[in-house]
């Protein structure tokens, strides 16, 4: 290790196309070398590791992309975090030049959206030295858009929001790699979210979000020791502008730093006012909570019941419910709504006002449909800023360790005066995704699956009627009566013929636990 | 602390394993049908077994005004379980107070009033007392609540003609009887 | 049918996410707002993105620097081949390209010389930013800002640090979007269209479905008269008569044929809202404070139509309202039929528009006193007001220059509050104006070549024991840690903490603007090594 790292740093000032080494003038600033043969486990020597890995696999007879030439002071902001001695920076921080070196050549991180938060997170982090970027949007460009989500123009309504805003993104800024992906996150493999060392989400949608969330604590492993095996662990850093349901965090026992009257300041009534709220949280899989976590303090979207909608109307957006629910399947039997049809809104809302009528409520208006229907969150260009901008810095700083963290969640409320609350959102002790360690458990390709059944009736699971799942697969259910039937027959397959083999994964459901235990089989030889 | 870049050497080796993933809706309703307790009148069953988002109920009360039926619902689970509740939804076109002639249901739980520690048994059990007691004061079918405060005979005729496929105030129902006791 | 594109123009669909915030009436405030920029730094274009993508009517930028390497780092709204060129001009350019129905302008005289020889350039600005000021050019604008009555926000980023700070002579807000605003209900004083509401319902009916949407209001306001009636007129007090009256709702539920109590989600609600029934209606103290203002009862022929609405309204309460604010006439969805929820709806409704009526009065009087037209506030502006009677404010952010010129006692107090807490983002505040007096001495801001990081240190540190002093908070100290990281920030001018101000200063730049939600007073701190930040009155 000591070997190739010095060899790096040699190499590095001989070849023009690796980083060069720390000779800045600056007494702060060691010289990289002194550094990396000092401590390996500083952010140098591990820049510089990450250096030679690359050499290592690209170097020899491949052509490697020249180096961006940067113009002179380009990087003068950033470098007087990265070269500088900082008693807040982290405890393996040392100060290089390298560091920068590290974000534009070698660091790459994943954008998750390229909406309101997507594109200010582009910027901030091109502008912060990130230079390999992915970017991920299935969604085109709306007109609706434009007020906020500045890589875009009136012409590219329609298109794709990931190509549109790589494209910008890389011609304003010289020598940045945007990558856009225009598809959903669940159309890439694992192996696509195992490339980057970050993940920034600026997602307004929460599937997408506890998605990407279970995904990345899924790829995290753990050693004999149970300990986290570091290379596995992506950051998330999660932003957010729903405006989310603070008050219920009481339950959740965090710590709280201030009083009660502070924070109830947070209380959201409902999904009313929103627009100037947001959060901002880092998430490091399997060390600190994850977005499962938090979930239950995501509030639902507003359903009323259906009878009231049906029979005893009170309220505009129970007109317009009823328009939507019951009148439009009924007269278009075979046309799904299209809530991004303005001719199909406009229709809901005719509807839907002549049932206001027929009631005497007053207020059902062609905006206040189009809200009801898309459950449209209100959404300006400054809270996007500020939340995505807390992330990107949490991201430089998580990236090169130059300062200390945000711990590890921030809610922002700018509806009256300004306000932010940091505060340590704790794991949940029983959370489906993160508190979800799979177990190692030795079995035989050989043996049925009733054997494996057998040993999960013992200590220490105790399990009386378990339901095992694996590969997408049922394989046993002890209920209801019919799927116990038709997954019977498996329990005299062996592993092997059910396709199991060794390192797979099985998820056990029984009423002893909580939520089903996860598995790793390992086979004995 | 965490020193990220101090990781990434070890990174492709990691990616060897893997493929445990498994979403929070999935192992969430797993633990629900492993734990499903229903009663005698309750059954359901799945098309596929290796997807247990989706799968059919079918109700067969016992009592009431509607023993002698057998009532088909479908049940979707979406990726945001149990955030959010399940999609259910009556296959047939029934005369009852509480699911309209789209098949609709309503049933709090399944709206306004779920919460993620409910589960699909709750909801199964919240259905059959549906069929056990059906609520006049809540309708979704105006007329055959109406029916049932007003004129409680009137309705029960009403039900036994509507299951037999015969049709009530214009509208022709669905035949929900069950043939036999095997079902 | 209407063709739907014909319902919905360009830019009511292309404003609609912000519509939905601050209305109709909030946007043609920002159209026809014409904002000023010190500065085309970072910090700077990235408050005016945030301007121009909502769409203000115009901005101007101030610049007299050439696009230096460093700046193309850190700002997006310069690219490689501006370097060189005027600042002021590239920024411009590229900020007015976000939205073509803004109008981009820009000056490269220095701001110094401006300031020598020609305020009046000022005076048409409803809205001046400045950003990367250091103190002593902050008091020059906060004084011009004074003198022209223009509203005043100086932004800025230092390293990790960001700083904001508003000063408005005076800010008064209508409409405020409170959170949760309470009910306006009215149960303890039943007005008689509400009471013969009541008498309307049947609460002895046997039909299941009427006693069950029965509006919980009406089932709340029955008990309470009834609990007044056997209780000296008196409502529930104690906790114990509180659980009674809710166990006579809990027994008022119907009884079905079986004998069992019916479940009716409509006493549910009026069980769960019972402490509505014995909330005391009153005016909030800062309105009361506001009645207290000199402006209510010195009104001129000057006044604005806010303090002559406030006034209105004093009148009001101490006449037909009897004590009380106009009632804000709305009422909570709950479980009811459509028919008895709209009419109770439509009691409230009406008393509110009576109460409106009686207001607008008043208001016409005192319009006729000082000799005003009647048209200066409108019914539609009598109504509003009315409706947001119980959450007006009224902000005075103080002069910069003041707060620089000399420690007040307020100032001295609210600095010993928050530097009892070492690790308050206050104390950047003292860091802040330390390393402008190490500027005027030194001509560089400590840390400004690599080199200097650390012989810096020490200096800076007597410039902030200095200002502790000056500032009558010398008992406290500012962490060595933060002396040193202010050295080592060296005023970088990070990009994230550029956009984060960004957001934050347009958010409250639209505040102003628009006159509606309530802007932050008069000095935010954030601190991006822990993302924390506190907001104070200095």
């Amino acid at each position: 290790m000591d070997a190739s790292t010095e060899t790096a740093a040699q190499s590095g000032a001989l070849d023009a196309t690796a980083p060069s080494p720390a000779v800045a003038g600056s007494n702060n600033a060691r010289p990289a070398s002194n550094a990396i043969v000092s401590n390996t486990n500083t952010a140098a020597a591990a820049v510089a590791a990450a250096a030679v890995e690359d050499d290592d696999t690209e170097g020899e007879g491949e052509d490697v992309a020249p180096r961006f030439e940067d113009w002179a002071g380009r990087w003068d902001h950033i470098d007087k975090l990265l070269v500088r001695r900082g008693p807040f920076a982290q405890p393996t921080f040392e100060p290089c030049v390298e560091l920068r070196d590290f974000l534009l050549e070698q660091c790459r991180i994943l954008v998750i959206g390229a909406g309101g938060l997507g594109c200010e997170l582009l910027k901030d982090l091109a502008l912060s030295g990130f230079r390999n970027i992915d970017v991920i949007d299935m969604d085109t460009i709306d007109i609706s858009n434009l007020n906020r989500q500045f890589l875009f123009r009136q012409k590219d309504v329609g298109q794709s929001k990931a190509l549109v805003a790589a494209e910008f993104v890389n011609r304003r800024v010289a020598g940045c790699k945007v990558t856009p992906h225009f598809c959903k996150i669940q159309d890439k493999p694992e192996d696509f979210y195992r490339q980057f060392q970050l993940v920034v989400c600026g997602l307004d949608s929460i599937p997408a979000r506890r998605w990407i969330n279970a995904l990345l604590v899924s790829l995290v492993q753990y050693n004999d020791d149970k300990e986290i095996v570091p290379g596995t662990m992506i950051p998330m850093i999660d932003g957010g502008t729903e405006g989310n349901c603070v008050l219920r965090f009481l339950q959740f026992s965090v710590r709280l730093f201030v009083g009660l009257s502070f924070t109830a300041l947070f209380c959201v009534a409902g999904l009313l006012y929103q627009g100037f709220k947001g959060q901002a949280r880092v998430i490091l899989p399997g060390m600190s909570s994850c977005f499962e976590c938090s979930i239950d303090t995501f509030p639902p979207q507003t359903t009323f019941p259906l009878c009231t909608i049906a029979s005893t109307p009170r309220i505009p957006a129970h007109c317009i419910e009823y328009a939507k629910i019951v009148l439009w399947p009924q007269a278009f039997p075979d046309r799904a709504l299209d809530t991004d049809d303005p001719e199909h809104i406009n229709w809901l809302y005719l509807e839907a006002l002549k049932r206001a009528n027929e009631y005497g409520i007053q207020g059902v208006t062609y905006r206040l449909t189009q809200g009801v229907v898309k459950n449209i969150i209100p959404a300006v260009a400054s809270t996007n800023a500020v939340i995505a901008a807390a992330c990107a810095s949490e991201a430089f700083k998580l990236a090169t360790g130059c300062s200390s963290q945000l711990n590890n969640y921030m809610q922002f409320n700018g509806q009256d005066s300004l306000y932010t609350f940091t505060f340590e959102y704790e794991q949940k002790p029983d959370c489906l995704v993160c508190s979800n360690i799979p177990l190692d458990f030795a079995c035989s390709a050989s043996e049925p699956l009733r054997a494996l059944v057998e040993r999960l009736s013992e200590q220490p699971f105790q399990f009386k009627a378990p339901g095992i799942r694996g590969l997408g697969k049922t394989f046993y259910m002890s209920a209801p009566p019919s799927l116990e039937l038709s997954t019977r027959p498996n329990l005299d397959r062996t592993l092997a013929e059910l396709g199991l083999q060794d390192g797979a994964f099985l998820q056990v459901a029984d009423v002893a636990v909580p939520l089903p235990v996860q598995l790793k089989l390992q086979f004995r030889p | 602390m965490i020193n990220l870049f101090s990781l990434k050497q070890q990174k492709k080796d990691a990616a060897a394993a893997g493929g445990k993933k498994t979403s929070a809706a999935q192992l969430r309703t797993q633990k629900d049908i492993n734990d499903l307790n229903l009663p005698s009148t309750c059954k359901v069953d799945f098309p596929n077994p290796d997807d247990l988002l989706t799968f059919n109920l079918a109700i067969a009360p016992d009592e009431g005004f509607y023993k002698g039926g057998l009532f088909r619902f479908t049940f979707k689970i979406g990726p945001n379980y149990p955030h959010e509740p399940p999609k259910v939804h009556c296959e047939q076109k029934i005369y009852h107070p509480n699911i309209d002639l789209q098949g609709n249901v309503c049933l709090n739980i399944l709206r306004e009033d779920w919460k993620p520690v409910l589960s699909i048994n709750s909801v199964i059990y919240g259905l059959q007392f549906l069929f056990l007691e059906p609520n006049p004061d809540d309708p979704l079918n105006k007329e055959a609540a109406a029916n049932l405060r007003e004129n409680r005979r009137g309705f029960e005729a009403n039900v036994t003609r509507s299951l037999r496929g015969g049709s009530v105030e214009n509208n022709v129902f669905d035949n929900c009887m069950r043939s036999g006791n095997s079902w | 049918m209407t063709s739907a594109s014909m319902i919905v123009d360009r830019k009511t669909q292309r404003y609609d996410r912000q519509l939905r915030l601050w209305g109709d009436h909030g946007q043609a405030a920002l159209e026809s707002a014409r904002v000023c920029l010190i500065n085309g730094s970072a910090t700077g274009t990235e408050i005016l993105k945030n301007l121009v993508l909502p769409g203000i009517g115009s901005f101007t930028v101030i610049d007299s620097e050439k696009v230096s390497g460093a700046d193309v780092g850190n700002n997006f709204f310069l690219d490689a081949d501006s370097i060189g060129q005027s600042r002021a001009r590239v920024v411009t350019e590229l900020l007015q390209e976000l939205n073509t129905d803004v109008s981009g302008n820009f000056v490269e005289e220095p701001l110094q010389s401006l300031l020598d020889n020609d305020v009046e350039f000022f005076r048409p600005f409803t809205l001046m930013i400045a950003t990367q000021l250091s103190s002593k050019m902050l008091a020059r604008v906060s004084e011009v800002c004074v003198k022209l009555g223009i509203p005043f926000l100086a932004v800025r980023s230092y390293g990790l640090i960001g700083y904001l700070r508003l000063q408005i002579g005076e800010h008064c807000v209508i409409e405020s979007h409170p959170d949760s605003p309470m009910d306006d209900l009215r149960l303890d004083r039943p007005f008689p269209e509400l009471l013969s509401y009541l008498q309307q319902i049947d609460f002895n009916t046997q039909d299941g479905f009427q006693h069950a949407h029965i509006p919980f209001l009406a089932i709340l306001l029955k008990h309470l008269l009834e609990w007044k009636a056997s209780h000296g007129g008196l409502p529930p007090k104690t906790s114990k008569d509180k659980d009674e009256f809710r166990a006579e709702i809990q027994r008022a539920r119907r009884i079905k044929e079986d004998g069992s109590r019916a479940e009716e989600e409509n006493h549910d609600e009026a069980i769960t809202h019972a402490t509505k029934a014995w909330h005391v209606s009153s005016i909030p103290s800062e309105i009361s404070a506001l009645f207290a203002d000199s402006n209510v009862d010195n009104l001129t022929a000057t006044s604005s139509p806010f303090w002559i609405m406030v006034r209105s309204l004093r009148d009001f309460v101490m006449a037909e309202g009897e004590g009380l604010l106009p009632l804000r006439g709305s009422i909570p969805d709950m479980a009811a039929d459509s028919d008895r929820y709209i009419r109770l709806q439509h009691v409230y409704q009406e008393r509110a528009k009576h109460d409106v009526a009686a207001f607008t009065a008043h208001v016409h009087r005192h319009l006729a006193e000082l000799g005003l037209p009647l048209g200066t506030i409108s019914d539609d502006d009598a109504k509003t007001f009315c409706r947001n009677a119980p959450f007006l404010r009224v902000i005075r952010a103080r002069p910069i220059s003041d707060e620089l010129a000399s420690a007040t006692s307020k100032l001295t107090d609210t600095l010993n509050f928050h530097l009892e807490d070492p690790d308050s983002s206050v104390a950047f505040y003292v860091l802040l104006r330390a390393v402008d007096l190490f500027f005027e001495e030194h001509g560089r801001f400590p840390g400004a070549g690599d080199d200097q990081v650390e012989e810096d240190i020490a200096p800076l540190k007597q410039y902030v024991v200095g200002l502790l002093t000056d500032l009558g908070v010398s008992q406290h100290a500012i962490k060595e840690e933060l002396i040193h990281e202010m050295c080592r920030f060296g005023a970088a001018e990070l990009h994230n903490i550029a956009s984060i101000l960004g957001g934050l200063a347009s958010q409250e730049a639209v505040k102003v603007i628009t006159r509606q939600y309530i802007p932050f007073n008069n000095t935010f701190l954030f601190n991006g090594i822990t993302s924390t930040s506190s907001t104070v009155e200095l």
